[in-house]
């Protein structure tokens, strides 16, 4: 029976049309592959079939009655008429006409009009005349949230909105209420909506029942003028459409399959657009007075004057006194020009990029025992897992599309998802990827090396360890399995507070995997020896024989849009585009030779390397674009002593921060909303940036900035478009290319894996599996962590007036028995303090906060960072910070 | 507090079903019967013991007419207002019930005593008008019967002109 393992393709005529489909497709999309529209309101291809609105009846022959084509699926030689069917077009108009007699046709007023389906179905359908002369249901408006509006009136009831919150999103937040023609899309009583604000129901509704607050009433969608191009907020790279009027941003929305997103978006992509434009953006280039005070200059005065104060230290000084640092938030354009004109035109390697917050700590063990720098796996992948191991990840409110492909491959088919995370697995308004998981071991800010080492041991000790490794590195897991031993289970599970059988049982569950993905977020990568844990983890995939596995492989999440590209693009300390080592000789002349220029010589620096030169007066000028380190760090750390050290301070910025205040010349950029360029996604794809509106202001795109600095600074690297560089980026690191929609990834170096099984692996086993014992729980302090928030990323979204609606402060989060512990109220105040000082903060109670412990959201750590000392990772030099220790009061 | 007041019920109901969202009728049914309403505490209750979300457990509450979203007075009374009724007077009676209870349908007494509201059909038709005030029927109604049986409410909290429930099987009582 060989054949059945051949899928065969089902025979079907459509309107006379006959084509082939695999077996499970839909009469609804066989139609659509011949062209045959069929009208429907409660299909959807991201949903399951529901069938409630009846507006898909199509005529199948011998099948008794008309039959819904959004739920029927073919059958070899099925016989479908639509179009041509009298009864069809009959039985559409009755539809439409029981749907109209409630319908208020307010379309002069509705924000739906000019794409609205009802309209269009009724356009092509109904009689103009309706025998209904009944009164119409009228529901009584009611308020329904900051962000989102209902119009009850408006709804066909076809529950896509209900079913998408669910299906797709896991968050389950709409109820249809009531019955019958009196049913309505409600939160929960009477409750303004508090969900995750993903505006997947105002994309999904087909009518104008429910739509978005922040663009009511201001357009018609033929007077908008629309720009596909990349959100800039997180490392997901979620492709969108920007819409605008006359300049003015009015909606973002993202169509059905767009995307490495496929047109899913989360609140920040769908809510947040207004932070490019925000009446702060800078206008004019600023030159500092000597009182401190800004004054407005034209572009070519800002630009040579720090043209020239910039030359004069390198004059005076060498290239080595100065330093630049850039935000991954920048285009791969920009990240190289910066670079490039830092090393070429400065003299100076000292360069690094907010990818040392944290993405560095995955990049360095990616590129240490596989040999690639970016995944290996893809989105697809993750969908088609059979078993995802999720690491120190909120996924959900880090990188939520990301998590929307967890969601998938669990929800929809059936993957075991694995979680060490510190949330506890507690449902609430944003959905919990933790109460997903098959398998949850909660674990301590601090305790992932131990719980990985705990994970690693299990493996090896119930024989899980793949027999390709028995046999060809017997090195390698007999060295792990000794370091181990010295770490006892009795000290584990003191110290985690779970059972060793917990990991004897996730460990079986991934090494049965025959597609496994593990991914790694900020828990990891931004703790203390992060690079530590993750290639304790790639241990783990070459233990468990996965690494050459297709499908499988380990993806670091990225925090921001561009960490992966910054790397990429050499703007990170010690390498050059590719990213080549700067050890690399031959790979450094090379490009050089490209180039056509001398490379510096010079030490690169690292963020905190950098702040601390400058304190002692090596780095006498710091070139900063778009990062924004006072505000980054915690006081403990000194930056303001470094920039106010510094001789020269430039600030290239969309807003005066906090360290733009302390620049000597401040040089508006450009949002990515006003600029062209490329991004790189976390999962590595190159992705088109396209200019939507006009620059604010005076503000110029940052490479056009270096570019015109440059000139000025009398050694021209000139580009006339984003798109030159781009080909230059091509061609200093070949294949970098925009991957189209299905990417394929980089593979893993066999040569790279051996070399690390055969050896490289012993240079730090002993260290990396050697993890500190955690101290007991202190019954009088609080562990306080600074986490991530949906609703916001970095500081740039605590512009857009959006998602202010939804999260406009910070708020101390703790479960309600920590809560009742500390004798606090939920909306009352809390004294918070240590050794270095003490802030209030209003309380709030989430149960998904383990005991023991409270978070808070970073976007807003604004006063409360004064409770936090950083730690600077000796190994990757990562500042790690996002935890403390506090006492609590009530206030 | 359904959970600490009837958690070996809940356990017993829990157990009947293998998928947990099945068990949310006789969780609301319980509730219910705990505070007269299915009240907003008791619904995120409910969620929190099922593994759903207020607005799964709610929509489904606001599906069954039979679930009061309001409080309600201590007696409940559901007049049929369907065809058979009907046709022997049961507009009447609503309407007489509405002026000596002081209320209009779907309101409840200043006292906290009565609530009444209007339902189809109870499968009494043959001896009709009737009513039910919470689990008891009363059929065969007229003024001067139902007059008495306010009264009866009032002084004893039952009345011996009731006629019900036949019900079966009975009810299992919820054990504390
Ligand atoms: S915006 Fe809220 S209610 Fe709408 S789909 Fe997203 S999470 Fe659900
Ligand atoms: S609100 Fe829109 S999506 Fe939701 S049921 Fe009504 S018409 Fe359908
Ligand atoms: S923030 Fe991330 S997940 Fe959200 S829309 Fe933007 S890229 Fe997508
Ligand atoms: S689209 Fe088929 S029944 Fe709604
Ligand atoms: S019609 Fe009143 S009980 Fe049946």
């Amino acid at each position: 029976m060989a054949e059945q393992h051949t899928p065969q393709l089902l025979r079907v005529t459509i309107d006379g049309i006959a084509v082939q489909v695999p077996p499970g497709t839909l009469v609804i999309e066989a139609a659509r592959q011949v062209g045959v529209m069929i009208p429907h309101f409660c299909y959807h291809p991201k949903l399951e079939p529901d069938a409630n609105c009846r507006m898909c009846l199509v005529e199948i022959e011998k099948m008794p009655r008309l039959q819904t084509s959004c739920s029927t699926r073919v059958t070899d030689g099925m016989v479908v008429r639509s179009n041509t069917s009298p009864v069809v077009q009959a039985a559409r108009k009755s539809v439409l006409e029981f749907i109209l007699a409630n319908h208020p046709l307010d379309c002069p007023v509705c924000d739906q009009g000019g794409r609205c389906d009802l309209q269009d179905f009724s356009h092509e359908y109904t009689p103009t005349v309706s025998r209904f002369t009944e009164l119409k249901r009228i529901f009584p408006k009611e308020y329904f949230s900051p962000l989102i509006e209902t119009q009850m009136n408006r709804c066909v009831q076809c529950l896509r909105c209900v079913r998408y919150c669910d299906q797709v999103m896991d968050v389950k937040a709409l109820a249809p209420a009531g019955r019958g023609t009196m049913t309505e899309i409600k939160h929960f009583g009477h409750h303004a909506l508090d969900c995750e604000f993903c505006g997947g129901c105002v994309q999904i509704c087909p009518v104008g029942a429910i739509t978005s607050r922040l663009s009511m009433y201001e357009y018609r969608p033929w007077m908008l003028k629309r720009t596909e191009t990349i959100c800039p907020y997180c490392g997901d790279g979620c492709q969108f459409t920007i819409q605008q009027k006359n300049n003015e941003l009015i909606e973002v929305n993202s169509t059905y399959g767009a995307g490495r997103n496929r047109g899913d978006l989360c609140a920040r992509g769908y809510f947040g657009y207004h932070a490019s434009t925000h009446p702060d953006r800078l206008r004019h280039p600023l030159i500092r007075r000597p009182d401190g005070t800004f004054r407005e200059v034209p572009w070519e005065e800002a630009l040579e004057v720090a043209g020239e104060r910039l030359m004069g230290i390198k004059q005076a000084h060498g290239g080595e006194a100065i330093a630049g640092l850039i935000t991954s938030r920048c285009t791969n354009e920009e990240l190289y020009l910066f670079q490039k004109l830092m090393r070429v035109v400065l003299g100076t390697n000292k360069i690094d990029c907010s990818a040392r917050y944290g993405h560095v700590n995955g990049i360095e063990p990616l590129r240490r025992v596989q040999g690639a720098h970016r995944w290996t796996v893809t989105f697809e992948d993750i969908v088609a897992a059979d078993v995802l191991l999720l690491v120190g990840t909120n996924i959900t409110e880090t990188n939520p599309i990301t998590g929307l492909k967890v969601k998938e491959a669990v929800k929809r088919r059936g993957a075991r998802l694995l979680t060490l995370e510190t949330l506890l697995p507690v449902r609430g308004s944003i959905s919990n990827i933790t109460t997903l998981s098959s398998c949850h071991i909660p674990v301590h800010p601090l305790g992932y090396g131990q719980a990985v080492n705990a994970l690693v041991k299990a493996m090896i000790e119930q024989n899980d360890v793949a027999p390709q490794i028995r046999e060809q590195a017997v090195e390698f897991y007999r060295t792990i399995e000794s370091v181990l031993r010295t770490c006892s289970w009795e000290d584990l599970e003191c110290d985690l507070g779970v059972s060793r059988y917990r990991f004897f049982e996730m460990a079986r569950i991934f090494r049965e995997a025959m597609r496994a993905v593990v991914l790694i977020g900020q828990g990891v990568l931004r703790a203390s020896r992060g690079a530590d844990i993750v290639t304790n983890l790639l241990d783990l995939l070459l233990l468990a024989g996965h690494h050459q596995r297709p499908g499988c492989g380990l993806g670091v999440l990225a925090e921001e849009n561009n960490d992966q590209g910054a790397v990429e693009m050499g703007a990170l300390a010690s390498y050059l585009p590719g990213p080549v080592s700067l050890s690399d000789q031959a790979a450094c002349q090379a490009i050089a030779s490209l180039w056509m220029e001398e490379l510096p010589q010079g030490p690169s620096a690292t963020l905190p390397e950098i702040l601390n030169q400058a304190r002692v007066g090596h780095v006498r000028a710091l070139y900063v674009v778009g990062e924004n380190p006072l505000a980054s760090l915690p006081p403990s750390f000194n930056v303001q002593e470094a920039l106010e050290r510094v001789e020269v301070l430039v600030c290239q910025e969309l807003f005066l921060t906090e360290t733009a205040r302390h620049a000597h010349i401040v040089l508006p950029a450009c949002s990515y909303a006003e600029k062209d360029g490329t991004f790189t996604n976390t999962e590595g794809l190159v992705q088109p940036v396209r200019r939507a509106i006009d620059p604010v202001g005076e503000s110029q795109p940052d490479w056009a900035i270096f570019s015109a600095l440059s000139v000025v600074m009398g050694y021209p690297i000139e580009y006339g478009s984003a798109k030159e560089i781009f080909k230059e980026i091509q061609s200093v690191i070949p294949r970098y290319a925009l991957l189209g929609p299905a990417p394929t990834p980089p593979n893993v170096h066999q040569d790279v894996v051996d070399r690390y099984l055969h050896g490289d692996f012993q240079v730090d086993v002993t260290q990396r599996y050697t993890w500190p014992r955690l101290s007991p729980k202190s019954e009088k302090r609080l562990t306080l962590i600074l986490t991530q928030s949906l609703f916001h990323s970095g500081k740039f979204s605590t512009r857009a007036k959006g998602l202010l609606r939804v999260q406009a402060e910070g708020t101390l989060l703790l479960n309600s028995t920590e809560a009742a512990r500390w004798g606090l109220q939920p909306g009352g105040m809390a004294r918070l303090s240590n050794e270095r000082g003490a802030v209030s903060v209003k309380v709030r109670v989430l149960d998904r906060v383990p005991e023991g412990m409270a978070f808070f959201p970073e976007h807003f750590d604004h006063d409360i960072r004064i409770l936090f000392q950083a730690e600077v990772d000796p190994l990757t030099q990562v500042p790690c910070w996002k935890q403390t220790s506090v006492t609590v009061e009530p206030q | 507090m359904l959970r600490e007041k009837h958690h070996q019920y809940i356990a017993a109901i829990l157990k009947r079903y293998p998928v947990k969202r099945s068990a949310m009728l006789p969780l609301l049914n319980l509730a219910q019967r705990e505070e007269g309403y299915v009240s907003e505490a008791a619904m995120k209750e409910i969620a929190a013991i099922l593994d759903l979300t207020p607005s799964q457990v709610y929509e489904t509450a606001t599906f069954y007419t039979m679930l009061n979203l309001k409080p309600i007075g201590t007696f409940h009374i559901q007049v049929c207002k369907s065809l058979m009724c009907a046709l022997v007077g049961a507009d009447e009676l609503i309407h007489w019930l509405e002026d000596h209870l002081g209320i209009k349908v779907g309101e409840t007494t200043s006292d906290n005593l009565f609530t009444l509201s209007v339902v189809e059909c109870l499968g009494s038709c043959a001896t009709g008008p009737m009513m039910q005030v919470n689990d008891d029927y009363y059929e065969r109604l007229d003024r001067q019967k139902v007059t008495q049986i306010l009264d009866d409410l009032r002084r004893n909290g039952t009345s011996p002109l009731k006629s019900g429930p036949f019900m079966c099987p009975e009810p299992v009582p919820p054990s504390s």
